[in-house]
């Protein structure tokens, strides 16, 4: 972070700015960069933290020695764990200049430095030679990327003829989603362009993979989702949003988790681990 | 199903010898058994729920030498108190106990203390509580805490002169243990306590009358409101002590805290399930007792829409089984939990290994957690230190937060829940008056209290106290 005196006190301009503009990637980018946001979801920036990712990564058999991709690799903390717990050597990538020097920085410090490195790149047009993984790991991020089939095809071309993917990312139930939860702010918050379970299956076949594996999450989306509401509140209570000059904006962000716990609680929005191999 | 947690010491609630001990998991619990040669089989829990007695050692953390220890080892812990050298940690809080004699009878009373003339009774001079406080002194440099207590402290004619040395001496929190009858009746005493700058400590056990007749042998109420109120008005802080017995109180632990958080003096509740010290019910079970976990769930599930157990976390400084503590911010409207703001687990890393840099608000939050409300603020692994020893808030809660409210659970130890390990690593000493500091559980376990209200009575063979 290049400011980290202004944590959790400035407010987001850059991300109002880049959604009036319409760009999604950038604005994406930008939030989760920003030190309020990952106080409030923790480091990992995805449900269920570095336990999800574990799992996800047993599901697709990650052993040591494999290259592992990371796309979307933010704050660099699931490669960390990754390389730490399956002893694998792993690049992460991520549309975020910033997100990419924290994470390598993150990684020197815990002295993986030799097995894990990042570099920034686009998640549609991926800075890799075809083949080059073994497997590949995107968190809770297809669902904001604007074209998820390029993405999807892209993942499969770095992968090797044994490669594995595994994607986590939230779920809907389009047709019960309040509609609090479809726009702008809900995409970069992950859900206003979220799919079903079979569209992540369709994805995946689009692009030529076929599941190994499912494994639902929602529990972990549930207990992200108060955690939210708890530091949001916590965030009014304590003034710090008032120092920010944009109290509106926590009534927002309440609202917007209000609005999630509900749509949790209904079975309308979820979260959930998918794991897939070329045929 | 019976598990062996470990072996420890405890002692004999009889004749007090020492006897090697098993913590064992029984029925989800965790009891402390032990056989005495000659008065046979001694079991108690001393923990509601095995797993989270397992859950919550993590939070154990070395202790600190205090600057003077002023006794020997000799016969072995826990028969030379005073500290001695094998004692594991320094002491957060000390207690003076300045007379036995109360304006009240309670059925339950771990210091057996009463209205009527006391066997065994005294009452210190201020010359006494003077040369006490000066031992604490040395052996703390600036201590944290001191709390007067008794019998009742504030029927002693020189408590304010007292309650003043302790603030003349630099300790940085001082308490006033009582039961609030003063306050409610002396319409001079809460302004002259607010101008020493002392921190009251009021039992308040609950509102129904059946809790009061059973815990004080006295309807309050009224009184303990009306002394709140003069405490409000006077400006005096107040910490809510609850004594919490099964099937006595356990239902209105939730309506105590409500309360608490709505009363502009009250900053925090004290939650102490009744030990078998001094008087207690002759019909309680030591195998029946409530401990931490089954006081926190009470409040959990008595104010649900606020607290989940693990709101409560554990105080290293002690045995983490001791004590439990939550901070809530609260504007009147909103409550959030502080530990739901920060990431608790952090401070259990000695080494921190983050994947991140720390953020200045992660910083401003945990400093909420630090010890600075108890004096310097230390490095990272200490700072969930004393916080919750020493009564009150940190002032850097004060000022950010529109109102914050601790709870505290503190489970003692009586004879039959003794675990000689777990006493190493007690902070809450006794002073007395012959310059020694005794773990709280220890003087009121092992016969300390006993011998000390002896040999005080015949040395102050006219003080008011002994009146036979």
């Amino acid at each position: 972070m290049s400011s980290p005196g202004s944590a959790g006190t400035a407010a987001l301009p850059a991300v109002e700015e880049l959604l009036a503009a319409g760009d999604a990637k950038a604005c994406c980018s930008a939030l989760y960069e920003h030190p309020a946001v990952r106080w409030l979801l923790g480091d990992e920036l995805h449900p269920g933290g570095a336990a999800t990712t574990r799992r996800a990564l047993e599901l697709i058999g990650i052993g040591a020695g494999d290259r592992l991709l990371d796309v979307a690799s933010g704050t660099g903390a699931s490669a960390i764990v990754a390389a730490r717990a399956f002893g694998c050597r792993v690049a992460g990538v991520d549309y975020g200049a910033e997100a990419v020097r924290g994470a390598q920085r993150a990684a020197d410090a815990a002295g993986l430095g030799d097995r894990v490195s990042f570099r920034v790149g686009d998640a549609e047009a991926l800075p890799y030679a075809d083949g080059e993984f073994d497997a590949v790991l995107c968190e809770c991020s297809l669902c904001t990327f604007p074209d998820k089939a390029k993405a999807i095809a892209e993942i499969r071309r770095v992968l090797g003829p044994e490669g594995r993917v595994a994607i986590s990312d939230v779920v809907v139930d389009p047709d019960r989603l309040p509609a609090e939860l479809i726009g702008p702010l809900a995409t970069i918050a992950c859900v206003g362009s979220a799919l079903p379970v079979s569209g992540y299956e369709q994805l995946l076949a689009g692009g030529g993979m076929r599941p190994i594996a499912v494994e639902s999450r929602t529990e972990d989306a549930a207990a992200l989702a108060e955690r939210v509401e708890d530091r949001l509140r916590g965030a009014r209570l304590l003034g710090l949003d008032r120092a920010s000059g944009s109290p509106s904006a926590t009534g927002a962000a309440l609202e917007l988790v209000a609005a999630a716990r509900r749509a949790i609680a209904d079975g309308a929005l979820g979260y959930a681990i998918l794991a897939a191999s070329p045929r | 199903m019976v598990n062996r947690l470990g072996p420890t010491t405890s002692i004999c609630p009889q004749c007090k010898r020492l006897l090697g001990a098993q913590l064992l998991e029984r029925e989800g619990r965790v009891v402390l058994s032990r056989v005495c040669p000659e008065h046979g089989l001694f079991e108690a829990v001393v923990y509601g729920s095995a797993e989270r007695y397992l859950d919550v050692q993590r939070f154990s953390k070395p202790g600190e030498h205090p600057l003077e220890r002023q006794t020997e080892s000799a016969r072995g812990c826990p028969h030379d108190c005073g500290i001695c050298p094998e004692h594991a940690q320094h002491t957060c809080l000390g207690i003076i106990e300045v007379n036995t004699s109360c304006n009240l009878d309670c059925p339950i009373c771990f210091a057996d203390s009463g209205t009527g003339p006391q066997e065994h009774g005294f009452s210190l001079s201020l010359g006494q509580v003077e040369s006490m406080l000066d031992s604490f002194v040395r052996a703390e440099g600036e201590p944290e805490s001191v709390q007067l207590s008794g019998g009742e402290p504030s029927i002693h004619p020189q408590i304010l002169e007292m309650l003043r040395a302790a603030r003349d001496r630099g300790v940085q929190l001082v308490m006033l243990n009582t039961n609030g009858i003063r306050l409610a009746r002396d319409p001079r005493f809460a302004p002259a306590l607010a101008e020493i700058g002392v921190h009251v400590y009021l039992q308040f056990d609950g509102f129904s009358e059946a809790t009061q007749l059973a815990i004080r042998g006295k309807a309050l109420t009224e009184e303990k409101v009306r002394a709140l109120d003069r405490c409000a008005e006077a400006g005096v802080s107040v910490s809510l002590a609850a004594a919490v017995d099964r099937g006595v109180n356990e239902e209105e632990v939730g309506k105590i805290v409500r309360f608490g958080i709505e009363h502009p003096a009250v900053t925090g509740v004290f939650f102490q399930p009744v030990t078998h010290s001094g008087r207690f019910r002759a019909d309680s079970d030591p195998l029946d007792k409530l401990t931490n976990p089954d006081v926190i769930d009470a409040i959990c599930e008595q104010l649900p829409e606020w607290f989940r157990a693990d709101d409560f976390v554990p105080v290293p400084c002690c045995s983490p089984t001791c004590r439990s503590a939550t901070f809530a911010l609260y504007d009147g409207e909103d409550l959030v939990p502080l530990p739901r703001l920060v990431d608790v687990e952090d401070y259990l890393d000695y080494v921190t290994n983050r994947a991140v840099p720390d953020l200045e608000v992660r910083e401003a939050l945990e400093g909420l957690w630090s010890a600075k409300a108890a004096g310097g603020s230390g490095p990272v692994a200490e700072r969930l230190d004393c916080v919750a020893c020493a009564t009150g808030m940190p002032p850097e809660l004060r000022e950010v937060a529109a109102r914050g409210f601790m709870i505290v659970v503190q489970d003692f130890q009586d004879p039959y829940t003794l675990d000689v390990e777990k006493l190493r690593k007690c902070c809450v000493s006794e002073i007395t008056p012959d310059g020694r500091l005794i773990p709280f559980c220890a003087y009121n376990s092992v016969g300390y209290r006993e011998q000390v209200r002896l040999e005080l009575s015949q040395a102050n063979g006219k003080g008011h106290g002994a009146r036979r």
